[in-house]
């Protein structure tokens, strides 16, 4: 079976800026989460995947498709949620979800029934006949949902889906994100700020940086290995990292006597505190963590974006 | 996704022919054109002209109906191809002001909202998408010109009989192919003028401009340079001069009535050259996403 999204050698231009560059990747994730800072190229690569920016060099394929040269059978089977606010102030919400899905190729009156389902799916069944310039904020983001999921397409691409939200929002698309994903139908990719919101609801992540990759990893191999980690926040000590490392452990120090420990499996907890012990250290504070996203994109961010192949998984179990 | 289930279900049903997509935007187009009461009330103003022009032919043809009007043969004018040269005149300039008021909007608002990249995520190509909006005009102006026009014109053959039809059907491909250069040129350069500014206060300005200014300024020119060149800036004019070819003017009522200015292939080049600054604009400035350079 193809992967969800595949780039190879992916380059994208924008006047003289190079945006994407090199991208090499399978994404064959049901949830896949897009993370980056500002100005990483995470919405022109989700642009790309629309067939709204041509590629300068390579191709992105979407379920082993080139979106170059099958973009409109692409386009029938995405759904997209833009960023920004869009929409048509003085419709009804329930037309203008109706009039994206006839235009996605649904018939009239299939359309009109799957524009009330969606409504009604994502919590808006009674505000459906009310002018989409009367929603809130959060409601609109909603109506952007139903529009992209509406005509039931394979891949729903979402651009910040919970941008603006206020918490008890926030946790309802990510419920209705999660729910769309265990369906199995269709898979979801999600382009956020947002750690957490792709924590919660991405089974793989493609980290981005300076349009290049920095990290392609999966979160359920992640989760499966269950790296443990410690911060521990000490007195300086001298040759306590040295002996702790001499245990095996991978450490890292981050000044003012903090301090990560990567425990592998047969290290017991006990003989940190012998090893501190022995070299007169004081643990003043411990957090007995897993690894998080947090750490991973922190990883990527210090180090050098990849240009070449990136297997998955490769951001995993290092400091 | 059925409403009492509230899960997510994909869709597996029937879809539409893929060529048909843009027929979606043209309906729901003239659907918010006419939720407008105005606009609505302006279309139906626009039947006038053709509701008279009916009413003449059949007083033209019916001594019952001259002799009730007390009109007897005083009744003026006769129907041939500089009545319908006139009519298509009159329709025009109504359905030029049909095309100023609802033409730019329809694309203004899809700017304004951000929703061009929700139109063109779905399976519908920029090219659809102009299809779609022009179709729009060109039915609302069809339905005011050329259509009406042909009614009239064989109601009048029905009327006159004596193969008058047959003599007289190049009348009938003048209307066609006159109305069509026209209905093309003002929905291209009511959707160009929309995409260039995003503001349908400023769009239809800029269309009244084009149309009015430019002619002043051209004539200008003309006082200036002392020539007539100046005319190639009034398209207005320069349509015309290509309907009087049309509709077979004798050179005397074209110099009478000022169409000579400039010769036909000028006037068919000035046309030509606002249909490509058109096409141009469009091909530039309607995009899903713009592209802002460093």
């Amino acid at each position: 079976m193809p992967a969800t999204i595949e780039m190879q050698n992916l380059t994208v231009q924008l006047g003289n800026r190079t945006i994407l560059n090199q991208l090499n990747g399978a994404l064959s994730g049901r949830c896949i989460g897009l993370l980056g800072p500002n100005g990483s190229g995470k919405s022109t690569l989700i642009n790309t995947l629309l067939g709204f920016y041509e590629p300068v060099a390579g191709a992105a394929r979407i379920f082993g498709k080139e979106v170059k040269s099958h973009l409109r059978e692409l386009r029938a089977a995405i759904g997209y949620m833009p960023e920004s606010d869009a929409f048509i102030a003085d419709m009804t919400g329930v037309r203008f979800v109706r009039y994206m899905a006839e235009l996605s190729g649904l018939p009239r009156g299939e359309a009109m029934e799957r524009a009330h389902e969606a409504f009604f799916y994502v919590g808006l069944g009674e505000a459906r006949y009310r002018k989409l310039g009367t929603y809130s904020l959060g409601m609109k983001q909603l109506a952007k949902l139903a529009q992209a999921i509406a005509h039931g397409p394979k891949l729903v691409l979402l651009d910040e889906p919970t941008n603006g939200l206020d918490p008890e929002a926030r946790i309802r698309m990510l419920q209705l994100v999660r729910e769309i994903r265990d369906t199995g139908e269709v898979s979801v990719l999600i382009s956020s700020h947002l750690l957490r919101d792709i924590e919660e609801c991405c089974d793989q992540v493609l980290i981005l940086k300076d349009g290049r990759i920095a990290a392609l990893c999966n979160l359920e191999e992640e989760r499966k290995a269950h790296l443990k980690f410690l911060e521990l926040e000490v007195t300086q000590g001298n040759g306590f990292l040295e002996s702790v490392r001499g245990l095996g452990c991978e450490c890292a120090s981050f000044g003012a006597g903090r301090v990560r420990i990567v425990l592998p499996d047969n290290i017991d907890l006990r003989q940190i505190y012998r090893t501190a012990a022995e070299h007169e250290v004081q643990i003043r504070r411990m957090n007995y963590r897993r690894d998080t996203l947090e750490d991973i994109f922190l990883k990527a961010m210090a180090g050098t974006p990849q240009v070449a192949p990136v297997q998955q998984g490769s951001a995993n179990g290092s400091l | 996704m059925a409403v009492y289930k509230r899960t997510y279900k994909a869709y597996h049903g029937q879809l539409t022919p893929a060529w048909s997509r843009f027929t979606v935007l043209t309906r729901y187009g003239l659907s918010t054109l006419f939720n407008s009461r105005p606009f609505t009330a302006y279309t139906v103003l626009c039947f006038l002209p053709f509701l008279i022009g009916l009413a003449y032919i059949y007083i033209v043809h019916s001594a019952a109906a001259q002799a009730v009007l007390g009109v007897g043969k005083t009744i003026p004018g006769t129907v041939n191809n500089v009545w319908f040269l006139s009519f298509l005149g009159f329709e025009a300039g109504m359905g030029f002001i049909l095309a100023a008021w609802g033409g730019p909007g329809m694309i203004t608002k899809d700017f304004a909202n951000h929703s061009v990249q929700l139109y063109l995520s779905r399976p519908i190509s920029r090219t659809e998408y102009l299809l779609g909006k022009v179709s729009v005009l060109a039915a609302l102006l069809s339905c005011t010109t050329w259509i009406p026009a042909l009614v009239l014109f064989f109601v009048k053959a029905e009327l006159q009989g004596n193969g008058w039809l047959w003599e007289n059907l190049w009348i009938a491909g003048a209307i066609l192919v006159g109305c069509l250069i026209w209905i093309a040129m003002i929905s291209l350069v009511s959707m160009a003028v929309a995409v260039w500014v995003k503001w349908r206060i400023a769009a239809t300005a800029l269309m009244l401009g084009i149309f009015f200014l430019l002619p002043a300024l051209g004539a200008v020119l003309d006082a200036i340079l002392r020539t007539q060149w100046g005319s190639l800036i009034n398209f207005t004019h320069m349509i015309t001069i290509v309907w009087a070819h049309l509709f077979r003017l004798k050179a005397l009522e074209r110099h009478a009535a000022g169409f000579d200015v400039v010769p036909l292939w000028a006037a068919w080049a000035s046309l030509l050259s606002l249909c490509t600054a058109c096409f141009w604009l469009l091909d530039r400035k309607l995009r899903a996403r713009e592209v802002e350079r460093a």
